[in-house]
């Protein structure tokens, strides 16, 4: 009765932190354990160093959206592409991805560069259809890549080592570019005339242009696996960077004007996820003190006794919760549950966190309640409809991907192997 | 209507000071994290409270934002529903999930300070002889103002977008 009438509040648009704070509140209540417990375990995480990257790159996310970056990026990587089949698509992955990972949040790539590429595609006579299925489903690609924020979330939740997640979704992130990639060029060589001309003359101008935004995600990598500074060093650097580039050398933003908005912007994101964290991580630590995840185990041990049986039935759960749920709240709340689960059929923590971010960002686009669906349809102005029609095929490749990523753990495990050896 | 112009008035005061309070905290953030870690490389040298005090700048920043994130819609919820109904639905329900969140809030508020009071009982220093519970305070005040502004909240109409609701 109480649990369905807590569903209900939250389907009518309650905010996350109030219901779970409720059933924290209700379920401490019962147990006669005070409320105050609720905050205790927030502590603990806020006691983890890496805490600060998360408003960190929050806001040099912010800064990188709101100045001319996607502008620049967009007009790089079609010089770079513009003349090959399926080039245009391939550029908007790419630029997709690359923002993504930068900025964490893909409603806002969709947004952002969305309104600039879509045109593009519309004029090399790709449909419709294709196109807004593309922008709609590429709007989630970088969330493997660093540093971007999901990433960073579930290491601080799960307690794995961020700096080994970072390496590891880059091979699978690049997986599913690839297989969309793939499905985009053919799609290129049926249409067949291009409209655009290669512009390679164009090359040397774009990447000028460029050429101080460029160098960023290598300064996170590099500087992290050099070792010469940790993932909050980096993220700090990259801060100081990108205030330097947009405010001083590209002069995009005024630092008296724009940057107090966007601090202000970006610390409502960090606020409304951290609410979340603090209210939700008391709970779920109750939750496992009442061996409520043990308790599942037993019932599921039932029917599934292999790790592979247990990785379809996580799948299917995580592209329901993905649709849902959006990426940093299904985190917090899902992942604590699930590890013990997970460490009993031998799953790798890093593996499930690569796992469980890829079917959250393909979440983020399946109808019918994917939040991106919804996004691309405002921005765009389509119906709902013809954009779930839209996002079908590609929602299957990436179906594909995602088995791949889940049944090869090689793919997410031999690069953080090589480098730690 | 006298009462909640004030109240209005209030709020806006409210988001004004914690605004400017963000831009302090973030921008201290930012430069004791950079100094921190040049210091750290050059000088072999960094304030040994200076991590733990960044953590604490992270919660406040965080909490003064999730107070502010009410007043532009922007706390995550599920909100499946609200995309296929009529907007005058929409505002009859927008109204009463704002009504609860903010007794919901309240609740937290006090289980946020029944928190605080209790680290004050067990006296422990965070550094430099600062208590912990006052770095603490963020969580009852940020739950209390969260309450206060949802009740507000209850008598506008919903006028933001979906769209921006997600971001």
């Amino acid at each position: 009765m109480i649990a369905s009438a807590i569903f209900l509040l939250a389907l009518l648009g309650v905010p996350l932190f109030a219901i779970i704070g409720l059933c924290a509140l209700l379920s401490f209540y019962n147990a006669d354990i005070n409320a105050a417990a609720i905050f205790i375990e927030l502590y603990r995480v806020a006691s983890n160093p890496t805490l600060i990257a998360i408003p960190l790159f929050t806001f040099a996310g912010f800064i990188l959206a709101h100045g001319k970056t996607p502008e620049r990026l967009a007009h790089l990587s079609q010089s770079l592409l513009g003349g090959i089949p399926g080039g245009i698509p391939l550029t908007i992955l790419l630029a997709c991805a690359f923002f993504t990972a930068l900025t964490g949040a893909s409603g806002v790539t969709i947004i952002a560069l969305g309104g600039l590429l879509y045109p593009l595609l519309i004029k090399e006579k790709y449909g419709e259809n294709f196109s807004l299925g593309l922008i709609t489903s590429s709007g989630s690609l970088g969330l493997l890549f660093p540093p971007s924020l999901p990433l960073i979330l579930y290491g601080l939740v799960a307690q794995v080592s961020i700096d080994k997640l970072f390496i590891a979704g880059i091979v699978p992130g690049l997986v599913m570019i690839f297989i969309v990639a793939s499905y985009a060029i053919l799609r290129g060589k049926k249409i067949g005339a291009l409209s655009t001309k290669p512009e390679f003359s164009d090359v040397p101008n774009a990447l000028r242009k460029a050429a101080w935004e460029i160098p960023l995600p290598l300064i996170v990598l590099v500087g992290i696996y050099s070792g010469f500074f940790t993932v909050t060093e980096a993220a700090s650097v990259t801060v100081v960077y990108v205030i330097l580039i947009e405010s001083l050398i590209y002069k995009d933003l005024s630092i008296t004007k724009d940057i107090p908005v966007l601090m202000r912007d970006s610390i409502i994101l960090v606020g409304s996820i951290l609410i979340i964290l603090g209210t939700a991580m008391g709970f779920t630590s109750y939750l496992i003190d009442e061996q409520i995840p043990m308790t599942l185990l037993e019932t599921m041990r039932q029917y599934i006794d292999d790790p592979l049986t247990f990785l379809i039935a996580l799948n299917i759960f995580l592209l329901l919760v993905g649709c849902m749920m959006d990426i940093f709240s299904a985190i917090i709340v899902v992942v604590p549950l699930i590890i013990p689960i997970a460490k009993s059929f031998d799953i790798n923590m890093v593996h499930l966190g690569i796992i469980f971010l890829t079917n959250l960002e393909i979440g983020y686009s399946t109808p019918p309640i994917g939040i991106n669906l919804f996004i691309a349809g405002t921005r765009f102005g389509k119906p709902v409809l013809a954009l779930y029609k839209a996002v079908l095929p590609f929602l299957g490749l990436r179906l594909v991907g995602l088995l791949l990523i889940t049944y090869v753990p090689a793919l997410s495990l031999f690069l953080v192997d090589w480098i730690s050896n | 209507m006298e009462l909640i112009r004030y109240l209005y008035s209030l709020d806006r005061t409210l988001e004004k000071i914690e605004w400017c309070l963000i831009v302090c905290l973030l921008s201290m953030m930012i430069i004791l994290s950079f100094g921190q870690m040049v210091s750290r490389n050059l000088f072999h040298y960094a304030l040994i409270w200076g991590d733990t005090f960044l953590r604490q700048l992270v919660l406040w920043t965080g909490f003064l934002g999730a107070s502010l994130a009410v007043r532009q819609n922007k706390h995550i919820s599920i909100d499946v529903f609200s995309n296929f109904l009529s907007p005058k639905l929409k505002n009859k329900v927008f109204t009463y999930t704002c009504i609860a969140t903010a007794i919901i809030s309240g609740f937290l508020a006090w289980a946020a300070w029944s928190f605080v009071q209790f680290e004050k009982e067990s006296e422990s220093i965070l550094f430099l002889e600062l208590p912990v519970w006052l770095f603490q305070l963020i969580l009852p005040y940020s739950f209390l103002t969260i309450a206060f502004r949802f009740l507000l909240h209850s008598t506008r109409s919903k006028t933001k977008e979906t769209i921006q609701n997600n971001l």
